[in-house]
């Protein structure tokens, strides 16, 4: 490792972490000067793109609507998606949100952090878009493949189904049920063969930081 | 709906994905400046930052069904423009010459101004010889102002790790801005 | 039902007996056949005697059940996740580890999600005091089932344990190589440019292709 370097606490004064004035003397003229050379030199004014990028960007978005159907085709007629799916429209992807709340306190990243009260488990919210549905549950590992056990709830008008359960840390397989009878893995998880033929969903849950995986 | 009228992001990307593509030209007004100064700090030039943020709104477009959270889409597009400026890096070698390297913004015209230009730009070119992830923290720091929580939040990494990053950087552009 | 007689092999003395096979028999009772249930109550005693969790054995029986799934076709998958997690097992132990049912599993699902039992042994082996083996196989199935080929999985993992950086950065492997992947990168590729920054972060060269040699360079 290259040892040519700045001292570590003209690098916290740097970090603006540490007040220049608490350093001892024969450190601060050095840190005066490593804060002239680099931090009073960055040029931090706001740059503005040229006008015409949103025109340029709407024709192309333009033409990719136009051709997105058959890709969007494709998608819809794979075989692990049921037939009601058909019906959906283009942007009916499920989306899984997952937001963490954790019993530890780690170091802050921006993220709310709350504490929960019970052992290694972290908030997991499930969300399906399913707008012609009448009913969606929610299916795996953690509660047993149970189709009864949760059920996912209707939120707003646009045909939005959602839960939020706490999963304890590790690896869980799921599946979204439809009416009762139709499987529906989430497109946005990252999937395994289920020993069926077909695709389980996974969530990994971790409370490492608060990350998930 | 906020409170100034304006439909929210959510409602905006709920709307594109139900099939009117012209409400997505909201979302390009709203964010298209908004990291694009972090996208000119990264890439060297005004110029590859308008061409990166172009394709990430256009990638943001085509995977917009993929958005989790569509009331935070600004974040979310955020992480695709990353991924492009991360890709233009891998695709461009820097020479230690560097005469692509554009004005990050236009120069004033006064002596003091023009010196003070001159030590702008080298440190500008000396961002651009540190590694992509070492630059970027440098950036979104001292350039963006953000705090290393909120940026540990936004890349979804620990702030020991960016810490770590950044004084690597400090030590990094001490030696290029000190090179005889 | 009567090839499921491979299993029916009872290994060496059972010593929890009744009350195990009263656990595994509750929670399949009503939910599946008897004769699926007799076979899952005693792969559950096998692999008790193997020292290998039971409970993704009843998970997949149940899932199996709930999905509406012929019987003999279950009685298949429970066997087959019965081979994953002694196969995990077994890598792990003759690596010299002595694994917790949780790194078991974590193994068995990277199998499941692909991966070789050499990658696997090579794995746990990269496994140490500030990246758990249960981390590196967790995210290493889940690279693996976004689409990750299984090699460059492997490297990159390897990669991101010898780079000194924090534990989070590993698990947060499998989000942004999904984050790329919405933006348009195929997964190989985002795994190729994540195992670049992890090796930059090392201090070792850059080098387009393959891994870099030699010691990582640590902080």
């Amino acid at each position: 490792m290259k040892n040519h370097g700045w001292n570590d606490q003209i690098k916290q004064v740097l970090d603006g972490e540490r007040e220049l004035e608490s350093l001892p003397p024969e450190l601060r003229h050095e840190a005066e000067a490593a804060r002239r050379q680099l931090l009073e030199a960055i040029d931090r004014r706001p740059v503005t793109l040229s006008d015409d990028v949103e025109a340029r960007v709407m024709a192309r978005v333009r033409s990719r609507a136009t051709a997105r159907w058959p890709r969007a085709w494709r998608w819809l007629s794979a075989p692990t998606i049921p037939r009601w799916a058909m019906l959906v429209p283009l942007a009916a992807a499920a989306a899984l949100v997952l937001f963490v709340r954790t019993t530890q306190v780690p170091q802050t990243n921006g993220q709310a952090q709350a504490v929960v009260g019970q052992r290694e488990s972290v908030y997991v919210r499930f969300e399906l878009y399913a707008p012609r549905a009448s009913r969606v549950a929610l299916a795996g590992s953690f509660n047993r493949w149970n189709p009864a056990a949760t059920p996912l709830v209707r939120v707003g008008p646009d045909g939005m189904w959602t839960v939020t359960l706490a999963l304890p840390a590790g690896q869980h397989q799921y599946g979204f049920i439809v009416d009762g009878r139709n499987w529906v893995p989430d497109p946005a998880a990252p999937t395994v063969d289920d020993g069926f033929g077909r695709r389980n969903s996974v969530v990994s849950v971790n409370t490492i930081n608060g990350r998930i995986l | 709906m906020d409170h100034s009228g304006a439909p929210s992001d959510g409602s905006v990307v709920r709307a594109v994905l139900s099939g009117d593509v012209d409400q997505f030209s909201v979302l390009v007004r709203r964010y298209r400046d908004r990291y694009a100064r972090y996208a000119a700090h990264m890439l060297g030039s005004i110029d590859a930052a308008e061409d990166a943020v172009q394709d990430a709104m256009v990638r943001a477009y085509t995977n917009l069904a993929q958005c989790r959270e569509p009331d935070n889409f600004a974040g979310w597009f955020f992480l695709i423009l990353r991924n492009r400026c991360f890709a233009e890096r891998r695709r461009t070698r820097w020479e230690s010459g560097l005469e692509n390297v554009g004005e990050v913004a236009a120069p004033e015209q006064t002596e003091s101004a023009l010196e003070r230009s001159e030590v702008v730009r080298s440190v500008q070119r000396a961002l651009l010889h540190l590694t992509t992830e070492q630059r970027e923290v440098f950036v979104l720091k001292h350039v963006e102002g953000l705090s290393y929580e909120e940026i540990a939040g936004r890349l979804s990494t620990s702030v020991a790790a960016l810490k770590m990053r950044m004084h690597r950087a400090y030590d990094r552009l001490r030696e290029l801005l000190e090179a005889p | 039902m009567k090839r499921l007689s491979l299993y029916l092999v009872m290994l060496g003395g059972l010593a929890h007996g009744l009350a195990a096979q009263g656990d595994v028999r509750a929670q399949l009772v009503g939910r599946v056949s008897p004769d699926l249930l007799q076979l899952v109550v005693t792969l559950a005693d096998s692999a008790k005697a193997l020292r290998l969790p039971d409970a993704p054995l009843v998970n997949k029986a149940l899932e199996g059940a709930a999905k509406g799934v012929a019987p003999d076709r279950i009685a298949l998958a429970v066997q087959g996740v019965f081979g994953q997690l002694n196969t995990a097992a077994s890598v792990m132990r003759s690596a010299g580890a002595a694994p917790t049912a949780q790194e078991i599993e974590a193994g068995a699902f990277a199998l499941g999600a692909g991966l070789t039992s050499n990658d696997v042994a090579a794995l746990s082996e990269t496994a140490d005091r500030n990246h758990p083996a249960m981390a590196v196989l967790q995210v290493a199935g889940a690279l693996a089932a976004l689409g990750v080929p299984r090699a460059q999985t492997v490297g990159l993992v390897q990669a991101e344990v010898h780079s000194g950086l924090p534990l989070g950065d590993l698990t947060n492997l499998p989000a942004q190589v999904q984050a790329a992947a919405a933006s348009g990168v195929p997964p190989d590729a985002a795994a190729s440019g994540l195992e670049r920054a992890a090796q930059a972060h090392a201090g070792q060269s850059v080098q387009p292709k393959g891994r870099a040699k030699g010691n990582p360079h640590r902080p």
